[in-house]
């Protein structure tokens, strides 16, 4: 239950990874030949494995002269954002209660050791038969497979306050509220978003198996009916559609948290100093003007 | 003034009754709940297709384990896929972070393919899986496989390209070669993270086979309990959650000590333990400490 | 200062001062922390104003958990202690505590920590801001007033703390070890600033550090303590003329006093 464990990035050396855009964009090119090349000579399955052409005209179709995927994409993700906020709200909500009160922390640990342990997602044909195919079931599995990032997250950040840093406070005869809101809530920010960074993820997880199982709208259910039909060059283009919609979700909260935890950042630092020296500058200067005419 | 301690078997007493009382108060709280849930059950304040209540799924977990015996099918069948494909994700991932590890030019190539598959839920590709694989066990293992490589290729990449200049330094000034840096310090520093990863490869693992046995199966835990669920017998689908939960927690608790003896180093409470056995060890070998 | 001072029964007073000058005054005062552990164990002396105390002693011998006794943080077994009079059963504002890490807020720039005590206790006024300004240009942070800590280096971010402390208004002043992981030519600067601001004051201050020449160089007296239980062994006082410089401490009048207390440790440790 440590952040370590948690945290699970991949955090590649951006200014590398753009120095060598062209080379990696020909090493891509050649693995693309080499599968339309198979494809096309027969060395794989073309039903099973299609070419990256039709994967491309199947994106084409489903993005603009079809334009499909908007609907199932607008549903997933209303799901898993939907899942998301219940369930980082519950989680946090937890959290807090659970940093704040020792008692409290102690009745609940059995159950989120049961909780921990259990394959959250399983839960999902349960939802379903509950909640039916509609949005009720997947915001119900996205909420509950995400809210274990945010609880664990929250109450570690919460409690990871040094003795120190709370006697300050208290030697200032600092109020309960005080030390919470401006000592242990920004204290555990860095930690609080890489959890919610995590329950994004397991959100839209969540939203997918829902629609896995059973649903009438959203990725999971385009792609499986174009599976299920064999209309694999189309599940391809799904999944990719699946890919960069991800990818947008998690860059969004990249930068959100980049901006929430701007100490962690040198450019932002200079930026806020600025700002903060321009609201002192009147005082600055009369002091300036002050110690002068003495 | 009281200062001087207590016989020592007091102390461990008032501990033991601590911790007794502070049980007791659990699985008071625990009953109460129980209690309170059938209650409301017997009384028809639930309705059984929604939230049975615990003397029903108690009657249906008898009937899994005990009367009908189905659930060992199940089990097991669950238990190999998820252990197989474990064994082929962790291996693949730790295999692939290594080589990444060694070579930067590996390292750089392979970069924009692990951002694709650290944003793409595993699970999203489970029907075509289904689709390549079919019905069977393979597709199941396939997933699992899948699900659970990234995590100890993530933390295996991470922890072995963590620079530690005084450590290389340190080896460097006593000649050791490239092999021994890594093998004596290298490896062995980075083993907590990937015991971490491996922690989360096998929940990984567990959850990807059921996802798939969730879209199409023929056996094991996952297709049971929808099974249970679109006929309705919810109070089945709470026996198969709780046996999914045990396996979970199962899994769970040989991580942990695997966790716990592994890296002894960070646990204070094995430190004593390993090296008793260490000084046994060392005079059995080459007898005993001068003093 | 003068210092009453019982030891296992055995009363070791001096003429005492007149009851107006104590700022400070512990009697017996003690703290178990269970029945095993008893950190700080009957310790009883008086602080006059504007006196200058050192706390020494070996680790585990109390030094702490006697200034958070006087700080109000934690609670005392038994025994009593008095500021000004009063007994100490919470925070109190006339005392402001520095510790050895500089425990600054790292979303915060320099002089919205050094705000910090003024907002705990109200709304931030223009005049706090100025002071705070001031705080800062004091401990030599000018043009850094608004960085950040992480921007800073270690002896800076102490700096920042100082200001602080003087920010609170306090005249009385709890150092734990207040500049102990700095690095020796950055702690003796520190110290002789910090002597410099204090000196020919009314503040009073309480100086914890298990270096005893840096003990012995700040203080008008200096507290030697034992540990196992804690106990308040003697207490030295130290009658060299201020201002002091650092040469003080290649004399031997310095260097007698400094065998003195290792003396009194080294029967213990």
């Amino acid at each position: 239950m440590t952040a370590e464990t948690s945290e699970v990035t991949y955090v590649p050396d951006r200014e590398n990874t753009w120095r060598f855009v062209p080379k990696h964009f020909a090493i891509f090119l050649v693995l693309m030949s080499v599968w339309e090349l198979a494809n096309r000579m027969g060395l794989a399955d073309p039903l099973m494995f299609p070419r990256p052409t039709r994967i491309a005209e199947g994106m084409l179709q489903i993005f603009f002269l079809k334009a499909t995927v908007w609907e199932h994409l607008a549903a997933t993700f209303a799901k898993a954002m939907g899942g998301f906020i219940i369930g980082t709200a519950i989680g946090m909500g937890l959290a807090i209660g659970a940093a704040l009160h020792t008692g409290f922390r102690d009745y609940l640990k059995p159950y989120i050791i049961l909780v921990e342990a259990m394959p959250r997602i399983a839960v999902g044909p349960i939802f379903v038969g509950w909640l039916g195919f509609g949005y009720g079931s997947a915001i119900a599995l996205a909420a509950l497979v995400c809210f274990f990032g945010p609880f664990v997250n929250t109450m570690t950040g919460l409690m990871q306050i040094d003795e120190e840093s709370e006697e300050l406070f208290r030697s200032c005869r600092a109020s309960k509220k005080q030390i919470f809101f401006k000592l242990m809530v920004p204290n555990a920010m860095p930690l609080i978003s890489a959890g919610l960074k995590l329950a994004a993820a397991g959100a839209f997880a969540g939203a997918l198996v829902a629609e896995f199982i059973q649903a009438d709208v959203g990725l999971g259910v385009m792609m499986r009916r174009y599976v299920i039909t064999l209309n694999m060059d189309y599940a391809f283009s799904t999944l990719l559609s699946i890919t960069v919609f991800a990818f947008v979700l998690f860059r969004s909260i990249e930068i959100m948290n980049y901006r929430i935890i701007y100490w962690h950042s040198e450019e932002l630092m200079q930026r806020k100093s600025k700002r903060r020296a321009s609201e002192f500058a009147g005082i600055i200067n009369k002091q300036v003007s002050g110690t002068g005419g003495q | 003034m009281t200062t001087t301690s207590l016989e020592p078997e007091n102390t461990v007493n008032k501990r033991y009754v601590k911790a007794l009382r502070s049980s007791v108060k659990h699985i008071v709280t625990f009953a109460l709940i129980i209690g309170l849930w059938e209650i409301l059950g017997q009384n028809g304040q639930l309705n059984k297709y929604i939230l049975p209540w615990p003397s029903l799924i108690w009657a249906q977990l008898v009937d899994l384990f005990f009367i009908s015996g189905i659930i060992y099918y199940h089990f097991y069948t669950t238990l190999a896929e998820a252990t197989i494909g474990f064994f082929i994700g962790i291996t693949i991932g730790i295999s692939l972070a290594v080589s990444a590890a060694f070579s930067p030019v590996f390292r750089r190539y392979i970069a924009p393919y692990a951002v694709i598959f650290s944003v793409t839920p595993g699970i999203a590709v489970t029907p075509m899986i289904i689709a390549w694989f079919g019905f069977g066990w393979s597709s199941k293992i396939a997933l699992a496989a899948l699900v659970c490589f990234f995590p100890p290729f993530v933390n295996t990449l991470t922890a072995l390209t963590r620079t530690d200049e005084d450590g290389s330094d340190l080896f460097r000034s006593m000649g050791a070669s490239k092999r021994d840096y890594f093998w004596k310090l290298q490896f062995p520093n980075a083993i907590p993270m990937i015991v971490a990863g491996l922690k989360l490869a096998l929940t990984g693992a567990l959850l990807g086979t059921i996802v798939a046995e969730f879209v199409s199966a023929t056996a094991g835990v996952g297709i049971l309990m929808q099974r249970f669920a679109f006929k309705l017998q919810i109070d089945g689908s709470f026996a198969t959650l709780l046996t999914m939960s045990a396996m979970g927690l199962m899994l769970f608790t040989i991580m942990e000590i695997l966790d716990y003896r592994v890296v002894f180093w960070k646990r204070d409470s094995r430190l004593l333990s390993v090296s008793r056995k260490r000084a046994a060890k060392w005079r059995r070998d080459h007898g005993n400490i001068p003093m | 200062m003068s210092d009453s001072l019982q030891e296992a029964g055995e009363a070791v007073s001096k003429p005492s001062a007149t009851n107006s000058d104590v700022v400070i005054e512990a009697n017996a005062l003690t703290k178990a922390f269970s029945e095993e552990v008893v950190a700080l164990q009957g310790a009883s002396f008086k602080i006059n104003e504007g006196d200058f105390i050192s706390l020494v002693g070996p680790s585990g011998c109390g030094k702490s958990t006697l200034l958070r006794l006087v700080a109000g943080l934690i609670e005392k077994t038994s025994g009593s202690v008095k500021v000004r009079e009063n007994e100490v059963t919470e925070p109190r504002t006339d005392i402001g505590m520095m510790f050895q890490k500089p425990v600054l807020l790292e979303w915060r720039t320099a002089v919205e920590n050094v705000l910090l005590p003024s907002e705990l206790t109200g709304k931030i006024t223009d005049e706090d801001r100025s002071r705070a300004i001031q705080a800062l240009h004091l401990v030599g942070l000018k043009d850094f007033e608004f960085h950040f800590p992480r921007q800073l280096s270690g002896g800076m971010q102490q700096r920042v703390a100082l200001a602080r402390l003087l920010q609170t208004g306090a005249d009385i002043l709890l150092l734990d070890e207040p500049f102990g992981a700095l690095d020796e030519f950055t702690r003796e600067r520190l110290n002789i600033e910090l002597m410099n601001i204090v000196d020919g004051t009314a503040t009073t201050s309480l100086f914890v550090t298990h270096n005893i020449a840096e003990a012995i160089f700040l203080a008008d007296e200096v507290m030697v303590m034992t540990p196992r239980p804690g106990k308040l062994a003697r207490i030295v006082e130290v009658p060299f003329e201020r201002p002091r410089s650092l040469e003080l401490q290649l004399t031997p009048e310095f260097n007698k006093i400094e065998s003195e207390v290792r003396n009194i440790l080294g029967s213990y440790v």
